[in-house]
């Protein structure tokens, strides 16, 4: 579990650059919320690319999560990224007065979609590449909006758990209030992850890795400390979750069909 | 340029020059584009012409890229025939040339081989035995598996490729030992795995280890030539390395950014370190492959 803080550091800004070169862009753009995830991409961001080519969206909706976005303005500022706060209010509750819901997770959903939307648009405005921020905890477990929050076109922070996140937040110099924040998925205020999961992110990183990583069977980790019930949590909710993590499935009919044997890099001709 | 063939026919003829000018090129391919990495080649190749380098070294398929799948067949190519092979090959009458591509060979087989290149001729073409295919590898799906390990002559002395996974297997660098190789050549394209170090990913001293021990326990040259940047996510560690033939790192190329390594070696350390270590006169080839036949015929069905 342990990294190396400026080896990976050194990794993902070269990851970052190589990716924009291959692909013909200058920028890189991404959605900042004030959260963890998305202040350490920030951080990265900045050391791989031009300040001036880096340009963070800050997507509130109305006047929710009011300190997440000064957090996020603070962030952008300090590390000098062209930033743009626009607020979603309007377009969701265009939505929404037609067709109503008290759905919480519904409207946080539509709300991820509608900051994707905006993200897209101003990649093409901007000619951005899109950088995710959805760390390796919540992609396994499924813990992000399929279309949404999830969308992107290059993630660097994918194969990093939760908890390393935080060990290179600390190494990148993350301010201290973005550090003690509780993780959230951010569908609504006061919702945290550990609260809806149950599970705090220490165990759940220690028994996704024991799982994922070290491939190693359930009754092994039941022997090294964990709870029965935790450990099926986690495995139902990365199997429900496979669909977010993969193409959807097309029937096959002809003799070379997407996704089953017309075979093809991200990287083709790059 | 013909006096200097000429004179590295002399030097493999007689011993008494016995130190080359070894150079590595730690390149990052573009991936199916067979135009910008021939350019990439003509530069390096160039820069090694400058620093007097006898011997250029390309990682795994240098002329394509890694990460190929379906692109395998639509950038293979016939080195007999092949423009490429016809510009490296005028390219090799000034110094040699070890590059890494797709080989088609007998219509519709492709391989993952490695061409050695000098005075203008393709010396030998090494054909990738251990296709790794599990977990993010899947050769084996889209090449032919190459079926020997042999070791030619070179202006240097005699030598041996291997590619990558080839290396890891320590019997295929047996074969090299037992044919006399006095330099083996590894091209590869190996991803880093393991960030809990400072400097370089952790499977890079894999590849080290094998380095010590096989130039060490076969007294002969290694040298490793591994290749960086990024295709679909996967991330070439670097990292290329010289071993002399006792076993000792006299030199290494940085790991995961580019890099271009040049090292003078003195290829009659192989037999100076022969009369201390006689690991190769003492060697038992004929007693390994009775015993390894007779195993193989207990195996069951």
């Amino acid at each position: 579990m342990k990294i190396n803080e400026p080896f990976v550091e050194k990794v993902l800004t070269a990851f970052i650059k190589e990716e924009l070169n291959k692909f013909n862009f200058k920028k890189g753009i991404f959605g900042l919320s004030g959260g963890l995830d998305s202040t350490v991409c920030a951080f990265l961001v900045s050391k791989a690319l031009k300040s001036t080519n880096t340009i963070a969206l800050i997507l509130p909706y109305g006047k929710s999560f009011s300190e997440d976005v000064k957090d996020a303005q603070e962030t952008s500022r300090r590390l000098g990224l062209k930033s743009r706060t626009i607020d979603i209010s309007p377009m969701v509750d265009a939505y929404y007065s037609r067709f109503p819901t008290k759905n919480r997770i519904e409207m946080g959903n539509k709300m991820a979609r509608e900051r994707m939307s905006i993200l897209y648009d101003h990649s093409s405005r901007e000619k951005a590449l899109i950088l995710g921020t959805s760390n390796k905890t919540e992609l396994l477990l499924g813990y992000g909006t399929i279309h949404g929050d999830m969308a992107c076109a290059i993630n660097p922070l994918g194969d990093l758990y939760k908890t390393q996140i935080r060990q290179l937040a600390l190494h990148l110099g993350v301010p201290d209030k973005i550090m003690k924040k509780s993780p959230s998925a951010g569908l609504w205020e006061g919702q945290t992850d550990e609260k809806e999961l149950g599970l705090n992110y220490d165990d759940i990183d220690q028994i996704l890795f024991l799982l994922v990583d070290k491939r190693m069977p359930k009754k092994d980790i039941i022997a090294s400390g964990f709870k029965t019930e935790a450990i099926d949590k986690i495995i139902r909710l990365m199997k429900n979750s496979e669909f977010k993590r993969k193409l959807p499935p097309i029937p096959k009919i002809s003799s070379r069909t997407i996704g089953h044997d017309f075979l093809y890099p991200y990287d083709w001709d790059r | 340029m013909q006096e200097r063939s000429h004179y590295l026919k002399i030097r493999g003829n007689c011993g008494n020059f016995s130190t080359m000018k070894v150079a590595l090129a730690q390149i990052s391919p573009h991936l199916g584009s067979l135009k910008k990495n021939l350019d990439i080649h003509l530069q390096t190749i160039e820069k090694a012409k400058k620093k007097n380098a006898d011997l250029l070294i390309f990682p795994e398929l240098s002329l394509t890229g890694y990460t190929l799948m379906d692109m395998v067949s639509e950038v293979s190519l016939i080195p007999e025939k092949d423009p490429i092979f016809k510009k490296l090959k005028a390219e090799s009458q000034e110094l040699s040339l070890v590059v890494g591509f797709v080989e088609e060979m007998d219509k519709g087989l492709f391989y993952n081989s490695a061409a050695f290149l000098s005075g203008g001729k393709i010396l030998h073409v090494h054909r990738k035995v251990f296709l790794p295919t599990f977990g993010m590898f899947d050769e084996a799906r889209f090449y032919a598996q190459g079926k020997n390990f042999h070791t030619f002559p070179t202006p240097f002395g005699k030598a041996g490729m291997m590619i990558c996974r080839d290396f890891l297997s320590y019997g295929a660098s047996y074969l090299l030992f037992a044919g006399g190789a006095e330099i083996i050549i590894v091209l590869s394209a190996a991803p880093g795995r393991g960030t809990a170090q400072a400097e370089a990913y952790e499977t890079s001293q894999m590849w080290e280890i094998m380095g010590e021990a096989i130039s060490r326990f076969s007294t002969v040259f290694l040298v490793y030539c591994n290749r960086v940047g990024f295709e679909d996510g996967k991330h070439f560690a670097g990292g290329s390395f010289i071993f002399n033939p006792a076993g000792e790192m006299i030199a290494r190329a940085k790991y995961i950014d580019q890099d271009f390594l040049l090292y003078e070696i003195d290829m009659n350390e192989v037999r100076e370190i022969r009369k201390k270590w006689p690991y190769k006169r003492d060697d038992k080839p004929e007693i390994i492959l009775e015993a390894l036949k007779r195993t193989v015929s207990k195996y069951e069905d």
